[in-house]
């Protein structure tokens, strides 16, 4: 396993949010993390990178653990994080958002690597000398999955990648994430629309206060059902 | 008489928006209003007279150093004051922990230094009347700060990380920007500022140690005045303000005057809470 | 009825009991005990030390209040008592009007001192903490530099002679007895506003500013009370200090004086008034037995200051605090014992509902809510769900007075004020929120009081004096509170300071302060989050009850098991709109929430 979390508990301050939480990503694969809202998806995604720090458990990224480090330490590692609710820097220019991404590449490396992320996203390459705030709700989450990419990730994670996008543009975004598999990146997904991310992904992971209730390839039959039931309680595992 | 109200107004005033301009800066990256901002003044001005005038050094030289040991202090503030209370921002412990260290400077320089006001030397003994360098020295170090920051800010990657942390905190960790390392040098980027200020306005104000609580109000007045963070805000209320209290000196006489400005301070500020420029209204719930 | 006061009478004997008051007043009456014996020492000297540490203590019994428990940072208070002392000695002198007997120059002084606190108070109704700071400086600043200029009245630099007292009080003992008679009525009057209504609302404001407002308190009458009374007792203690100098320039009230003051409530503790005493006595005799150190006091007030901000801002309160100490059991579980409600809850409910008429609310152009339909009936327990974003909190907030609706209109019966959370509690409805929010350095007993605050009907003043009709609103509002609490089933920590419960318990906690209301209507902002299984079924069962006594429940969550379990009705949101209404059975069919919440 490229990402491996092992008995994860965090939370902030007194309010324990994750429990036990075991899960994994393997190389080049695509992982959705699904469930309700203040299920815990966000906070797991925010423990994996270091932006909250946890209590106990562990996280293990290639073979090395993220105990004590901070998102920083964690994208030059390789896992980068696009945070939920497209936030680029509104004052400032497409190229300089890609920029800010690219802070701790070496000097000559940044506009090569600018350039190939804009690659991806045709749409915002055209605009690059706009300001991010005047960008489109969907082009600024291209823009902030592109930020993402300035990195070159080998685990890149999403959090709610569609969320307040048309369908169009959802769809766009999922196109990326294929490309993306394609070329070997692996991707952990937090996402509210299940039938389309289960089109992209090839695992599952499912959610609910703070626990794993739900773990399933995609291709399993019953996986519809077995989602149904955990969003609408009644299988959800109590304890 | 308009002449000398406003060849003094504009200089004051432009001390006052360096001071805002230091506020701004130690917020920007951290959402602390420190009061060691007008400390940062009062020890421009001491640091000045004590390399040039009491040790000797060309003034070029003394220069540097207050610069240097200002950017010194405002790292001591970051470490000291704000540090260990970010995590609880919204208690306001900043508003204790960076007054206890400001009183500190104040009161350590009142001891080693004098409780005295003492002379600053001429820079460049130019000019004289309403040209003499007292006036126009803390203008053309306004407008070099100015230059300065909008050519950090525009054309470097640090200015435009800066801006980053400044606008979304969050957002810039998660992108893997040096927060903490940003947030230290913004500290001793708003001390050389604030230094600065002190320095270019020593003729005016002397080496004196209890302008630093006088600065911390005069230069908060802009910054409340044109918005939290907003420097273009803090240089056009810091030069208005400069004007209409040298204006009110010389009808209505000085302590009337400081009266005036505390009452359109509280009226603006009640009528306009988020200042004449800003505008953001935080989600409560 | 008689029968269920009976059950409350035997079950009140049963439960913890209060620490008694005996052990609560000692402190204060050794204090004081051992200062009334001072004189025999006849050591003139530490009888001047003793009446200086009485005059401030007066100032800082209102501060604390202020800084305390209102959590307003006050900075700059040496001006109130600059104010006092100039108003008392110009009046005595006669230097504007003829001179006027000292006691009553006193009491214009205490007057002009309510005001101009209040004055210097106004920013804090509207602004940021950082601003409320500068502000009170600049107020210090300029009245020092008021009392330089104006000569004719104040002899500017040179000074004015301070008041002279009236017999008995014209001796140093007498002044000193004078001093200390007034400093015990400030304590004990202090305390009394500490213990009350008054006091918790404060707290509340502090601490828990919006869960306040749901409670009805406003914060605006709130303060400006407060900052009158600090105010008065503050320039009241400027003309005793006058008195005390015999003669004053503005040079005798320097920031030190001020900085003083304001530690000595910090290094007491927030919402403590015993400590802030001890800090005032402590922080007035420092310079007298560290001679050397004088001219490094304001320096070590400084340094204390960043130590009990960055080390122990509990403070000496806190270090006291023995009971917050003692272990809470490790495997205690929540049980609610929702019969009690009965006994809560009694006398008629109106009929009428919450109804939300195409209501509209958008943030930034996107619309939270688009046009929603609701009615909230009463006894019926009112799902409403919907993926994140559909609008669901934003709905509460609306019908809570939070947001004001762009269009449409939310009533009972009448139309409710649009943006006026303070109001709600006034009309029946009571709400809890995502987040608890609860005063951490509370009990949790107080907590659940504060949402009983609109309750009370004793004035300031009555609170002040502890006059019957305060004691009697004390009485029943604590005696709603422990029902409350037995209700949610935490009357066993009813003395625990909040924030030592765990979060689930918090959330009961706040159904507690929400039920002490007796609201008509009751809005639940997702209860469940964060709960244990079991947990949930306790809180699905106490909920039913609350429907039982005729209160409307609102009930935002994810829990779709819950919902289906115990609601009414269900309305589901998405986008912003209604998706569908109906029966939890017909809700369960509908094809479109279905797939709305699987994404389709």
């Amino acid at each position: 396993m490229l990402l491996d979390v092992n008995a994860l508990e965090a939370g902030y301050g007194k309010i324990g949010v994750l429990h036990h939480v075991e899960m994994g990503v393997a190389a080049g694969e695509v992982v959705a993390l699904l469930g309700h809202n203040g299920a815990g998806k966000t906070t797991l995604l925010r423990a994996i990178s270091g932006l909250l720090p946890w209590g106990s458990g562990d996280v293990v990224f290639a073979g090395h653990s993220l105990k004590g480090s901070g998102p920083r330490e964690s994208a030059r590692a390789g896992l980068v994080h696009v945070i939920e609710g497209h936030r680029v820097f509104t004052q400032q220019t497409v190229a300089d958002n890609l920029l800010l991404a690219a802070y701790d590449l070496p000097r000559g490396e940044r506009s090569a690597r600018i350039e190939e992320a804009l690659a991806f996203f045709p749409e915002i390459a055209a605009k690059r000398h706009d300001r991010g705030g005047s960008l489109s709700g969907g082009q600024q989450q291209m823009l902030a999955v592109a930020q993402g990419l300035v990195r070159r990730p080998r685990l890149l994670m999403l959090d709610e990648p569609s969320a307040g996008l048309s369908p169009v543009l959802v769809d766009r975004v999922l196109a990326v994430v294929s490309q993306l598999r394609a070329e070997g990146t692996a991707i952990l997904l937090v996402e509210q629309l299940v039938e389309k991310v289960l089109a992209v992904a090839d695992r599952v992971y499912a959610l609910a206060q703070g626990r794993v209730v739900l773990s399933a390839r995609c291709d399993e039959p019953d996986l519809r059902s077995r989602l149904e039931s955990a969003y609408f309680g009644s299988t959800i595992a109590r304890d | 008489m308009l002449a000398s109200i406003l060849a003094s107004g504009v200089a004051v005033g432009a001390i006052y928006a360096l001071i805002g301009i230091a506020y701004n800066t130690m917020f920007s990256t951290s959402r602390v209003m420190s009061f060691t901002a007008g400390q940062l003044g009062m020890l421009g001005g001491v640091f000045g007279s004590l390399f040039v005038l009491r040790l000797g050094l060309p003034p070029i030289a003394g220069f540097v150093a207050m610069l240097a040991c200002c950017a010194l202090i405002g790292v001591i503030t970051e470490f000291v004051a704000v540090r260990p209370v970010l995590k609880s921002l919204d208690q306001h412990l900043y508003v204790l922990s960076t007054l206890a260290l400001a009183l500190m400077i104040q009161q350590v320089t009142a001891i080693k230094w004098s409780t005295e006001p003492q002379p600053f030397p001429r820079l460049f003994e130019l000019g004289s009347g309403m040209l003499d360098e007292k006036f126009w020295v803390p203008v053309i170090a306004c407008l070099l700060t100015i230059i300065g920051l909008e050519l950090l800010y525009r054309k470097t990657l640090v200015g435009r990380a800066f801006l980053a942390i400044a606008e979304d905190n969050f957002a810039a960790r998660a992108l893997g920007l040096p927060e903490r390392n940003l947030r230290i040098a913004s500290y001793a980027l708003a001390g050389a500022i604030g230094g600065l200020a002190g320095f270019a306005g020593g003729q005016l104000l002397l080496a004196f140690f209890a302008n630093g609580p006088l600065l911390n109000f005069y230069g908060f007045v802009p910054v409340a005045l044109g918005g939290l963070g907003n420097n273009r805000g803090a240089v056009i209320g810091g030069l208005a303000l400069g004007v209409f209290q040298q204006a009110a000196n010389f009808l209505v006489g000085g302590i009337f005057s400081s009266v005036a400005v505390f009452c359109i301070f509280i009226i603006v500020l009640l009528l306009a809470p988020q200042g004449l420029f800003g505008s953001h209204v935080a989600r409560r719930v | 009825m008689s029968n269920a006061s009976q059950t409350l009478t035997t079950n009140l004997s049963s439960w913890p009991v209060r620490r008694a008051a005996w052990t609560t007043f000692l402190p204060f009456l050794i204090l004081f005990g051992l200062a009334a014996l001072l004189p025999l020492t006849g050591n003139e000297y530490w009888g001047l030390i003793a009446t200086r540490a009485a005059i401030y203590w007066m100032l800082v019994s209102g501060l604390s209040l202020i800084v305390g428990f209102a959590g307003q940072l006050a900075i700059g208070y040496v001006a109130l008592l600059t104010l006092g002392a100039y108003t008392t000695s110009v009046l005595a002198a006669g230097n504007v009007l003829p001179p006027l007997p000292t006691l009553v120059a006193l009491g214009i002084a205490s007057a002009a001192g309510a005001v101009f606190g209040v004055i210097v108070g106004l920013p804090a109704l509207r602004l940021r903490t950082f601003y409320f700071a500068m502000t009170t400086l600049g107020f210090a600043t300029i009245v020092t530099q008021v009392a330089l200029a104006w000569q004719g009245v104040t002899g500017g630099g040179i000074g004015i002679t301070g008041p002279e007292m009236p017999a008995p009080f014209n001796t140093a003992w007498g002044f000193f007895y004078l001093c200390l008679g007034i400093a015990a009525l400030c304590t004990w009057g202090a305390s009394n506003i500490a213990h009350s209504r008054v006091g918790r609302s404060l707290i509340a404001i502090r601490d828990a500013e919006v869960a306040a407002e749901a409670s009805g308190i406003s914060k605006a009458r709130l303060l400006v009370v407060v900052f009158m009374f600090a105010g008065a007792l503050a320039a009241m203690a400027g003309g005793l200090f006058a008195s005390l100098q015999t003669y004053i320039t503005p040079d005798a009230f320097t920031f030190e004086l001020s900085l003083l003051f304001f530690i000595a409530v910090l290094i007491g503790g927030r919402g403590s008034i015993l400590g802030p005493l001890i800090g005032t006595v402590v922080l007035t005799i420092l310079p007298e037995i560290a001679a050397p150190l004088a001219a490094w006091s304001t320096f070590l007030y400084a340094f204390l200051l960043l130590v009990i901000v960055l080390a122990m801002p509990g403070g000496i309160a806190a270090l006291l605090d023995f009971e917050s100490r003692k272990p809470l059991a490790f495997d205690r579980a929540v049980r609610p014992n929702p019969h009690v409600l009965g006994e809560l809850f009694h006398g008629q409910r109106d009929g009428r509902s919450i109804v939300l008429r195409d209501v509209v609310l958008s943030f930034g152009g996107v619309r939270a809510i688009d046009g929603v339909n609701l009615e909230i009936r009463p006894g019926q327990i009112h799902g409403l769900i919907g993926p994140n974003g559909s609008g669901k909190t934003t709905t509460l907030n609306v019908i809570s007075g939070y947001y004001a609706p762009e269009k449409g209109d939310v009533t009972l019966g009448s139309p409710l004020d649009p943006a006026a959370a303070v109001t709600r509690a006034g009309r029946g409805i009571a709400r809890t929120f995502q987040t608890p929010r609860i005063v951490g350095e509370a009990s949790v007993l107080d907590n659940v009081m504060i949402g009983g605050s609109i309750d009370g009907r004793a004035t300031f003043l009555e609170a002040l004096l502890s006059l019957p009709r305060h004691r009697e609103d004390e009485r029943r509002i604590e005696a709603d509170a422990l029902l409350a609490l037995r209700a949610v089933g935490l009357e066993a920590l009813a003395h625990v300071r909040a924030d030592r419960l765990q979060h689930s318990e918090l959330r009961f906690i706040e159904i507690a302060r929400a039920l002490v209301l007796r609201p008509s209507f009751l809005l639940l902002d997702e209860p469940a989050a964060g709960l244990s299984g079991v947990e949930i079924d306790h809180l699905g069962r106490l909920i039913v009850e609350i429907g039982r006594q005729g209160t409307g429940v609102l009930l935002v969550e994810h829990h779709a098991d819950l919902i289906f379990s115990i609601c009414d009705d269900v309305t589901v949101l998405n986008l912003g709109r209604v998706l569908a209404a109906g029966t939890p059975a017909e809700i369960r069919l509908h094809k479109e929430v279905v797939s709305a919440y699987l994404g389709g």
